[in-house]
């Protein structure tokens, strides 16, 4: 297993067929390889195939073809050692927060004793800021608060790589640079390689090492991929305050906005 | 801020108001507390007060409507004797619970209780005595009046009716004069047809008149004497008490249990010492057939209950348990069925017909199946040793658990399966598609993801499902019962059918009300049980 190619995306296909049983290749050659320990940000238009692409690492959506390969197996299904918050908090909504942590790693863990596994539950818990609200139910937290939930969970696996489905997008921009932190924080002394699926500029170039700029789909591939030079651990005053910040967000935009007049003058050339 | 003591019981309470449904309360308890009166009141004027007015201007309607009605069995009862036919049936209970404790009583208790009994009877037959006597003075007193009125009412009658008897005959002479006037040929045919059409009004115009005379005598006959209506009621109601004490009598002397197992054991004994004594071959033979004879009197004397009637409470006791244990069949083969529906697609297609072609059947058709099937089962029930075993049960002895119940509640089970199993199996399958992705992410087994997930996530359509079931089934069993005769209110409804007494009219709508009121509570009970499985904290409708 190479650490420098750690996660590693080959020629990956996804085709649906459509209603006269034509496949569709809605991502159509994903190649990406990732380093141990890397965060990559994963940007495009919505409905050009990013949680396909994440779904289909998490083993939750079947490959049509190409590989994945994650820490040196092939991804054939779904499994703990990939760990996903989803866009919404996704929690069992008659288990408490502890319970519904315990879940996971009572799966994971089968052996590990009564006391150990609680130990993990707490400890995952308490780094997402939860420890007063452990025996709390889904419906006593805030939305905020459920996500935290959603990440305990993740986190609490152990996974070898961490999927975030655009993990902040029903939140409030106050909560969502709160677990922005939060899990920056934990990415910090965890080092899981990370893979987010985001639409916002701002959170892609504040939390990644590098960013995988999508084209449209359908067919859509790795457009560009762009290196983000910050050290770690990032503090957000500072980031902001830097002209590369800027600069990588106005390459961000400029080649959405590029995808975009493309989509248009294909379009065109469609109907012409 | 800080929650005051009184604050938090008030919360409890509205809490377990809206748990178990009864919203129209809220507005009470809040009003208890002081919170903002002029709101509350509105509120209670709104939504109980006024149906409240609703309800008592239908009970109104009724008790004008029913004495119009006339049927064969009586006139439709009306509220109040619905009323009464539910003390009337208390009274019922009370008497054979009373006289079954007088059965079985034995030795110097017995005898307290006989004379005190016996002192009961004595004052209560004086004073049955002297209400008969009332109702005798009232009566003749009617008759006084009543002759009073009548006196010269028919007198004219009778004159009336001699007087017109005479013209009639006038009349009859003057039409034969005129027949041989017309065969002499001294008048017209006309004049004699005329003069018979005229008899004939006449007669008829007499004849009306007398009549209306006649009723005239009858309506005053008829009225009602208030005064010995009054009489007669109370005289019934003594007469009927003095008749139960004479029953409570016969139960502490000649048909108590203790007394003729006396009388039977002494008379073993007297058979045992005269066959000691017997000395030819033939005596003896004679009265050792006597003694087994009387040995055998004894033994049957020894195992004897008393023989209770029917009363409404054994009745609607056996259909809870009945219905329950009916609803609990229902429910141990809905929820697996459903689950397993709900899990598996190619289970479900197989359970389809299944369901479809039974659901829609009538619960009679269950009942006469299930009758011919469970019965096969039990060829001689008595000694059959489920019915031995459940006749050993404290509470379920009493309840006479036999072959007719079983099969009420197979039927009740047959139709209440279907609505648990179909939402059981709705529940299932419409799991939410992320709770799926996580239990597949986290690799759960088989048994995890349908303990920690599939059925907690199904529990409230279960739930849903169950309540209908129960419904269905408490309304299946009352027609079960009433068809197969199986103890419960339904045999009560036909038992009160065929008797027909004058109470029987208001006896079933009673049934009618004591039916609703415990279906309402049945239904009540699963909302209950609803909202405490409902993980999203919100309830099922009401």
């Amino acid at each position: 297993m190479r650490e420098d190619r750690y996660v590693e995306l080959f020629e990956v296909v996804k085709a649906y067929p459509n209603p006269f049983g034509q496949a569709i290749k809605v991502v159509d050659g994903f190649d990406l390889t990732m380093t141990q320990g890397e965060f990559i940000s994963v940007i495009g238009h919505s409905g050009c195939g990013k949680s396909t692409v994440l779904t289909m690492i998490a083993g939750l959506n079947e490959i049509t073809s190409g590989g994945i390969v994650v820490a040196g197996r092939e991804v054939v299904g779904p499994g703990p050692d990939r760990a996903v918050v989803f866009q919404a908090p996704c929690l069992l909504p008659w288990m408490t927060a502890f319970d519904n942590v315990a879940l996971g790693v009572n799966q994971v863990y089968p052996h590990a004793s009564k006391a150990d596994r609680a130990q993990i539950v707490e400890y995952s818990l308490n780094v997402v800021g939860l420890a007063d609200s452990m025996q709390k139910y889904p419906r006593e937290m805030s939305g905020g608060m459920q996500q935290r939930v959603g990440i305990a969970r993740a986190i609490a696996l152990k996974p070898k790589m961490l999927l975030l489905d655009e993990p902040f997008g029903r939140l409030d921009s106050l909560t969502r640079m709160e677990l922005q932190d939060v899990i920056l924080n934990i990415l910090n002394f965890e080092k899981i390689t990370t893979m987010m699926i985001t639409h916002d500029p701002d959170e892609a170039v504040y939390m990644s090492d590098r960013i995988c700029m999508m084209t449209n789909g359908p067919g859509a591939k790795v457009g560009e991929v762009m290196e983000i030079g910050f050290e770690r651990p990032r503090n957000r005053a500072e980031i902001m305050n830097t002209a590369e910040f800027y600069e990588y967000r106005r390459r961000l935009l400029q080649f959405l906005d590029e995808c975009e007049h493309e989509k248009v003058e294909r379009a065109k050339k469609a109907a012409g | 801020m800080t929650e005051s003591k009184k604050d938090v019981i008030k919360f409890k309470m509205l809490k377990a108001i809206d748990l178990s449904g009864f919203t129209v309360f809220d507005p009470v308890l809040r009003l208890a507390f002081g919170e903002d009166p002029k709101k509350q009141f509105g509120s209670i004027v709104k939504y109980i007060f006024i149906p409240i007015v609703f309800v008592l201007t239908c009970l109104w309607l009724w008790s004008w409507i029913a004495p119009h009605h006339k049927t064969k069995s009586g006139e439709v009862p009306t509220p109040r004797d619905v009323l009464n036919s539910v003390s009337v049936n208390d009274t019922i209970a009370d008497r054979e619970a009373i006289k079954s404790q007088d059965f079985l009583l034995s030795g110097e208790k017995r005898q307290a209780r006989l004379s005190e009994v016996k002192a009961q009877h004595a004052a209560l037959k004086a004073e049955v005595d002297r209400l008969q006597a009332i109702v005798q003075t009232r009566e003749k007193e009617k008759a006084d009046r009543e002759a009073a009125i009548i006196a010269p009412l028919s007198e004219r009658y009778e004159a009336l009716r001699s007087e017109y008897r005479e013209a009639g005959k006038e009349r009859d002479r003057l039409i034969a004069e005129l027949s041989e006037d017309l065969a002499a040929g001294r008048i017209q045919k006309m004049e004699l047809t005329a003069a018979i059409r005229e008899d004939g009004e006449i007669s008829d115009v007499e004849r009306e008149e007398l009549n209306a005379l006649k009723s005239e005598i009858d309506e005053v006959r008829s009225q009602k004497y208030r005064p010995l209506e009054i009489a007669r009621k109370e005289y019934d109601s003594m007469a009927d008490k003095l008749f139960f004490l004479g029953t409570r009598l016969e139960f502490l002397e000649d048909r108590n249990l203790n007394v003729r197992l006396d009388e039977a054991r002494s008379r073993l004994d007297g058979y045992m010492a005269d066959l000691a004594a017997a000395e030819s071959a033939k005596d003896a033979l004679r009265l050792a057939k006597r003694a087994v004879r009387a040995e055998e009197s004894v033994d049957r004397l020894e195992g004897q209950e008393y023989a209770s009637a029917v009363t409404i409470y054994h009745q609607t006791k056996r259909s809870i348990f009945t219905v329950f244990i009916g609803f609990f069949m229902a429910a141990f083969v809905a929820i697996p069925v459903g689950i397993m529906c709900g899990l598996n697609k190619i289970f479900m297609a197989c359970m389809t017909p299944i369901i479809s072609v039974f659901k829609p059947v009538s619960p009679v058709v269950w009942l006469l199946i299930f009758q011919i099937v469970v019965g096969a089962f039990f060829p001689d029930p008595e000694t059959h040793p489920l019915f031995v075993t459940l006749g050993s049960i404290p509470f379920i002895s009493s309840l006479d658990v036999n072959p007719a119940l079983i099969f009420s509640a197979c039927t009740v089970a047959m139709c209440a399966v279907w609505p648990a199993l179909v939402n059981t199996a709705l529940g299932v399958a419409s799991i939410d598609p992320d709770h799926v992705n996580v239990a597949r992410v986290l690799r759960l087994g088989f048994w995890n993801r349908l303990f920690k997930i599939v059925i907690p996530s199904a529990l409230p359509l279960v739930f849903a499902g169950l309540r209908i079931s129960l419904g269905v089934g408490w309304m299946v069993l009352i027609a079960a019962e009433a068809l197969s005769s199986s103890d419960g209110l339904g045999k009560f409804v036909w038992d009160e059918y065929q008797n027909g007494s004058s109470l029987t009219f208001a006896n079933i709508i009673m049934v009618c009300f004591v039916v609703g009121i415990i279906g309402f509570f049945l239904d009540r009970m699963m909302i209950i049980l609803q909202r405490l499985v409902s993980f999203d904290g919100k309830g099922a409708s009401v």
